[in-house]
């Protein structure tokens, strides 16, 4: 997060950020089969659909698919090696304090991401606000739309998320002169 | 040839008739040790310290390090494609992360049907799906809708 020492004006933040949206920018690699595994394996999900791609063959889908959920994954260019993707837009808002906390996300599916897919992520800036939470009276609130696509230019999800950004507890003793509760 | 996936069982298929309102999802159980917490770091490719380093959680105002948003979303998705079947299709869905998952919990993952449409192609489900703990009870609700094809 861009944490601003010092006045921060929300209205000027407001002003210059809702609305803003990165470009169509394609994930670094088409869907594949040991992310899901990955994934399967954290929640011990032994699903064949998504790990037996003889058994997802006979399927209707034709193919392993990705757990739904793992569609944003797979849109993007993962953590390594480090990208300057211009998804990172959430992360320039300038914000009070740079801790973040993940709270709402809400996403329809509308196709699968079959191996082999190769998908594509926009994100749009739609919220930002201030809001009282325990760690931080005034933390930043910011929410975001993405719009997840395939190769054929389809609609295969879209997601939106709520993202909440505080201070330590020094930062808000220090700005706001009382520790936080 | 031998195949390495011979153990994957495939999931009963889920009809748009077998289901009522009011039907409860079974779902399944998590442990959260340190290897799951480990497991939650390289399922979800989320390496923000917050997650997995105590002292990094502690700095920041936390009493301990939380699991990740992938984690708990994967975790709720898995409650409802075990029991739609293959066919099955999760058309939408949110949560919210009100209370948080700490290493030692023992997470229960499940879910309940609150409304049923039918009509031409099968039908939609709207889900209540939630996890929780014995310290902390529902800690993520989430909201979900399926589709389910036709028995015949």
């Amino acid at each position: 997060m861009v944490r601003v020492e010092g006045p921060y004006d929300i209205q000027a933040v407001r002003a210059e950020w809702i609305g803003r949206k990165t470009a169509v920018i394609p994930g670094r690699y088409p869907v594949e089969y040991d992310a899901i595994r990955r994934h399967c394996h954290m929640v011990e999900d032994r699903n064949p659909l998504f790990l037996d791609p003889e058994y997802a063959r006979r399927t209707k889908w034709g193919a392993v698919i990705a757990p739904p959920v793992m569609t944003r994954y797979f849109a993007g260019a993962g953590v390594w090696p480090p990208s300057e993707d211009g998804l990172r837009l959430m992360t320039e808002v300038p914000t009070r304090g740079a801790r973040m906390i993940n709270l709402n996300t809400e996403w329809e599916y509308l196709r699968p991401a079959r191996v082999g897919d190769h998908l594509a992520a926009q994100l749009i800036i739609t919220d930002v606000y201030e809001k009282t939470i325990r760690l931080d009276p005034r933390s930043v609130w910011i929410e975001t739309e993405q719009r997840i696509t395939n190769q054929d230019g389809e609609l295969v999800a879209l997601g939106r998320n709520t993202l909440c950004t505080h201070r330590t507890p020094e930062q808000v003793e220090q700005e706001e002169g009382a520790r936080p509760q | 040839m031998t195949t390495h996936s011979s153990d994957l069982a495939p999931l009963a298929q889920r009809y748009i008739e077998d289901v009522r309102v009011s039907d409860q999802l079974p779902g399944f159980e998590l442990e959260l040790g340190w290897t799951k917490m480990a497991e939650q770091v390289s399922g979800s490719q989320d390496f923000y310290p917050v997650h997995h380093d105590p002292g990094f959680a502690a700095e920041a105002g936390h009493e301990s390090i939380f699991y990740n948003t992938g984690f708990t979303q994967a975790a709720l998705c898995r409650v409802i494609t075990d029991w739609t079947g293959p066919e099955g299709w999760l058309r939408k869905f949110r949560f919210e992360m009100r209370r948080m998952l700490v290493p030692d919990d023992i997470v229960q993952a499940r879910g309940k049907v609150i409304d049923k449409r039918v009509d031409d192609e099968g039908g939609e489900l709207d889900l209540e799906v939630w996890l929780e703990t014995e310290r902390s009870g529902v800690t993520t609700p989430g909201w979900a809708t399926v589709r389910l094809p036709h028995r015949s």
